[in-house]
């Protein structure tokens, strides 16, 4: 008995001498804690009586805390069900599935031309076609709106296209179903584009090679060959583009508005502000199990039995599909897009911050930027020195900071973790965990934090923040962690064991430095996801902490050159960042597709 | 019926020159490999013959059709050379069964539904993959892959068969099976047959006749046992043959018929098989292993510097003045690390190098004085 009790414990103590052991427990430990803690919280909100809820005649009376099926019923059975649940839940299914489809036609189109055909200008489109993507979500469609706006619809204003040329766009086309999928599916193109190329890139151009000397067709060869082998990734952009659109926030958000067309982020943004928690909190329950269920999806897809097995071989000889005049008329077309998508948003911010008055561009101003004088008729300075910009900026980059450091670090020893112990239990587990907040909707993971927030008195603090921008990026750090460590063959280290070479010296002289440039990624992708992060910490800064994101979402709404010119400011600085990581560590968004 | 020949084809890459100016005529029934070291233009020729890549310049016939004229500016579609291409990695469609694969190219031509299923079966049979049939590639082994995509160029009966390393990514035991059953294939199907491979053993096994090619250029195209005997270059000699062949720098000096000559200590007379006026010059002698006998009458002192049994032959590496030479001695034999032993050059194929060009002077005999 006390020999076995002794083996034992040695046991344990061997398991806990590895690092690796350690990281994987406590990663575990805590992620686990961080992940169920605040499920169950949102649970536990739905089913009691909040101090707001007791406006409610049905529960009137009722002490605060104690349980109630009300809010349950009150969302999906009630007279009221129809406007605060199916309708938004109908017109996110309907955004979300138009969004997909533009993203993979219009992203899909472009890869395939850009990989398989002798198109022009493929440097400059494969480098700029990917902006909209770098840029805040909302670019597009604060673009969109300045661009379409005319005086009869939206805020009265008129647009560019209304001031050059006096064409009023109907209303449906500026605000609602309609442009919101657009903007959606223009800002995802880039992410299908990725994806599809890299598949169409990374496919053994011998396959279509076998087909041509079997004699078929180029249209049978595109319709037996290579969509088939594409569909999976097809069917995965498709997916992934769907669940990021069902918890897009901002786009709804900033087109949606005047039109009263409302989605399942905007509903819960609603149903939190006016302090109604346990309805809020349901919405947020179903986009969690929605975007698991499409997660769960995506993955029995990708791993069929006819998936894609890719045999190495040499296949870099690929020959173009000739296009002839046509890849040239081609190319303009295409740069046209590229350029409209990806530079006009920049123009109009700019221009549109410099109007006397909004939407009259022929007199022009800079005191919305460097007055400094007394507030401004919409009672704001000039940008520059306005304490709001400066605070918010000074925020918006601690909070960066502190995320990038957090996740980058923790994801680097996970991945260096799970790589070591590949295959075990614990290392799957941790593994999955890590990448769990990734399937969280951003909206319903700040609304799980938010519950965390109330019940342990953190709520409207800078450390709150700093905890779900950790989490929620901690997928990126994590899977360029695990990526990294699992090029590196073990032996590298072991043989630095053999020396007796500490682990702390192992991790920062060995380790480190061999995949610093993957590692880095792992703390810029953090920084500059959380730079441009609105729904995920809208709920928790609102009337507390302005970060530069959510004094744009709060001015977007009543001071019109403010707000644009704040918002060249966010995506100039997005984008100076993401260049600078491309300059830096030569790790771009859309390597292994490029022209 | 149907002859290939290649005129002046030259394929440039920007600035890299991967062939260059190959000029060559594969007869029907033949089968040819392209041999040489990874890089020097052997695949790009054969996909420039199947129209998977197009030559800068140059002329390609096949049987009497130009299917390729930089000058006249014709080039036909690989659908319409009548030919078939094996891949090194197989190129099985992932997303389709076996059967679906195999039949892929005779839907293609349109032949009707029980025809197909009717050669299918066929290929099925010969290649032994019949319990297959309704699996997707994924679930095949490298060697069971391997026979599929056979099966799948040989199904619409191609007249010339091209081959791009198809047994590189398999195991010797398999590659060796293979190799056989490639060979009779050649002589059930009376196709043409190109094969591309850096392995030199699978060159001189397969071929009636070897193209060796280095930097895209042509060194040698002959039957594979003239390129073992008579190497043209050395080039030649040393890709031809394991262990490779010894190269010994050496000077000759015209003496009546033939020549004296002195290499490592060694004075010896060479005999030419017939007759070249070289003068006196530098040259390297091309010894194949398997001249360089082990015998105790042998008039060359040497010590033995390792032995490598394989059990049928032994190759001896043997120690002369500092140099490092190879022998084969047929059986086993095991000698002592630094062992003396005595050594002779016998036959009459000893190649006489130039030292400059590289080319072959001459063959004949060397006796050890």
């Amino acid at each position: 008995m006390a020999t076995s009790l002794k083996k034992k414990m040695f046991r344990v103590r061997d398991f806990f001498s590895n690092p690796a052991n350690i990281i994987l427990t406590v990663t575990v430990l805590v992620l686990g804690f961080f992940t169920l803690y605040p499920l169950i919280l949102l649970l536990i909100d739905t089913i009691t009586v909040n101090i707001s809820d007791l406006l409610y005649p049905e529960l009137m009376g009722k002490r605060v805390g104690s349980f109630t099926s009300f809010h349950w019923k009150r969302m999906l059975f009630s007279d009221v069900s129809s406007t605060y649940f199916w309708v938004p839940l109908k017109n996110a299914l309907l955004m979300s599935t138009l969004a997909s489809v533009i993203a993979i036609i219009y992203g899909g189109t472009v890869a395939f031309l850009i990989t398989r055909t002798d198109i022009k200008a493929k440097k400059f489109v494969s480098s700029v076609f990917i902006f909209p993507y770098i840029m805040p979500s909302w670019t597009i469609a604060t673009f969109w709106k300045n661009f379409f706006q005319n005086p009869d619809i939206g805020n009265y204003q008129s647009g560019m296209l209304y001031y050059l040329t006096k064409i009023k766009v109907p209303e449906s086309f500026v605000y609602g179903l309609v442009p919101c999928a657009i903007v959606l599916g223009l800002h995802y193109a880039p992410f299908a584009y990725i994806l599809i190329g890299g598949i169409l890139r990374n496919m053994d151009a011998n396959l279509e090679e076998a087909a041509t000397i079997l004699k078929a067709t180029r249209a049978r060869i595109i319709k037996k060959i290579t969509l088939p082998i594409v569909l999976p990734a097809l069917l995965s952009t498709f997916l992934l583009v769907f669940s990021s659109s069902m918890s897009a926030y901002a786009v709804p958000q900033f087109l949606g508005g005047t039109s009263g067309f409302t989605v399942l982020t905007t509903t819960l943004r609603q149903f939190i502000n006016s302090g109604w928690y346990g309805q809020g909190y349901i919405m947020a329950i179903f986009m969690i199990v929605f975007g698991l269920a499409i997660l769960g999806i995506n993955q029995y897809v990708t791993s069929s039995r006819r998936s894609f097995t890719t045999v190495t071989g040499k296949s870099g000889q690929i020959s173009y599909i000739k296009l002839g005049v046509w890849s040239n008329i081609l190319a303009v077309i295409i740069v046209l897009l590229c350029l409209f998508f990806s530079f006009m948003p920049l123009v109009s911010f700019a221009l549109e911050s410099c109007t006397v008055v909004p939407g009259d561009f022929s007199k022009l101003t800079l005191k919305f930027w460097i007055d400094p004088g007394y507030p401004l008729n919409n009672g704001i300075h000039g940008l520059f020195y306005e304490p709001q910009v400066w605070a918010s900026f000074k925020n918006s980059l601690v909070l960066s900071i502190s995320c990038a450091f957090f996740a980058g670090t923790f994801g680097i020893l996970i991945g260096y973790a799970v790589a070591k112990r590949r295959g075990s239990r614990l290392a799957k587990t941790a593994d999955n965990l890590a990448f769990l907040p990734y399937l969280m909707p951003s909206m319903a993971l700040g609304a799980a934090f938010l519950a965390i927030g109330m019940k342990t008195g953190l709520s409207k603090t800078m450390t709150l923040l700093i905890l779900v921008g950790s989490i929620k990026y901690l997928p990126f750090a994590s899977r360029s962690g695990i990526n990294a460590m699992l090029q590196l063959s073990g032996e590298i280290e072991e043989a630095a064991v053999i020396v007796n070479v500490s682990w702390w010296k192992r991790m920062l002289r060995i380790i480190f430095p061999i995949q610093k440039s993957t590692f880095i990624s792992g703390y810029l992708l953090p920084f500059t996801s959380c730079m441009r992060e609105l729904s995920l910490f809208t709920l928790l800064s609102s009337g507390s902490i302005y970060l530069m994101t959510t004094l744009l979402e709060y001015w977007q709404v009543w001071c019109d050159q403010s707000a644009n010119a704040l918002n060249l400011l966010i995506v100039v600085t997005v984008l100076a960042v993401n260049l600078l990581i491309n300059k830096l560590t030569g790790a771009s968004i859309d390597k292994g597709v490029g022209g | 019926m149907p002859q290939i020949r290649l005129e002046h084809v030259t394929k440039r890459f920007e600035k890299f020159i991967a062939v260059d100016d190959l000029n060559m005529v594969i007869e029907d029934r033949d089968f040819i490999t392209l041999l040489g070291p990874s890089g020097c233009g052997k695949t790009t020729t054969l996909r420039m013959i199947a129209g998977l890549e197009t030559p800068t310049e140059g002329r390609i016939t096949i049987g009497d059709k130009v299917v390729f004229d930089a000058d006249k500016g014709i080039n036909i579609s690989p659908a319409k050379r009548d030919i078939g291409f094996l891949f090194q990695n197989y190129a099985l469609w992932p997303h389709m069964t076996v059967y679906q694969n195999i039949a892929f190219g005779l839907e293609n031509l349109k032949w009707k539904k029980e025809d197909i299923k009717v050669r299918v079966q066929e290929m099925l049979e010969m290649l032994k993959i019949e319990e297959f049939v309704q699996r997707y590639p994924a679930e095949l082994s490298g060697g069971q892959q391997q026979r599929v995509a056979i099966a799948r160029t040989l199904a619409p009966k191609p007249q010339v068969l091209f081959m791009d390393e198809p047994l590189s990514n398999l195991d010797a035991k398999l590659r060796s099976e293979m190799r056989t059953e490639l060979k009779r294939l050649h002589s059930d199907s009376n196709s043409t047959f190109v094969y591309v491979t850096h392995d030199q053993l699978e060159a001189m096994t397969l071929a009636t006749k070897v193209c060796l090619i280095n930097k895209g250029v042509l060194q040698q195209y002959e039957p594979p046992l003239t390129v073992y005997k008579r190497p043209q270059n050395l080039f030649v000699a040393d890709f031809v043959g394991n262990p490779t062949m010894n190269f010994i720098p050496a000077k000759l000096e015209k003496k009546g018929k033939g020549y004296d000559v002195e290499f490592l200590g060694v004075k010896a007379h060479f005999k030419p098989n017939e007759a070249f006026d070289a003068g006196d010059r530098e040259v390297v002698l091309g010894i194949r292993p398997e001249f360089f006998t082990i015998t105790d009458s042998g008039k060359i002192h040497a010590l033995a510097y390792s032995t490598l049994p394989a059990g049928m032959e032994t190759t001896v590496k043997v120690m002369l003045n500092g140099e490092l030479i190879s022998s084969v001695v047929f059986g086993a034999i095991d000698y002592k690390v630094d062992q003396p032993i005595n050594c002779d050059i016998i036959g009459n194929q000893v190649c006489v190098f130039d030292k400059e060009s590289t080319n072959l002077i001459g063959q004949g005999s060397l006796e050890v004085q």
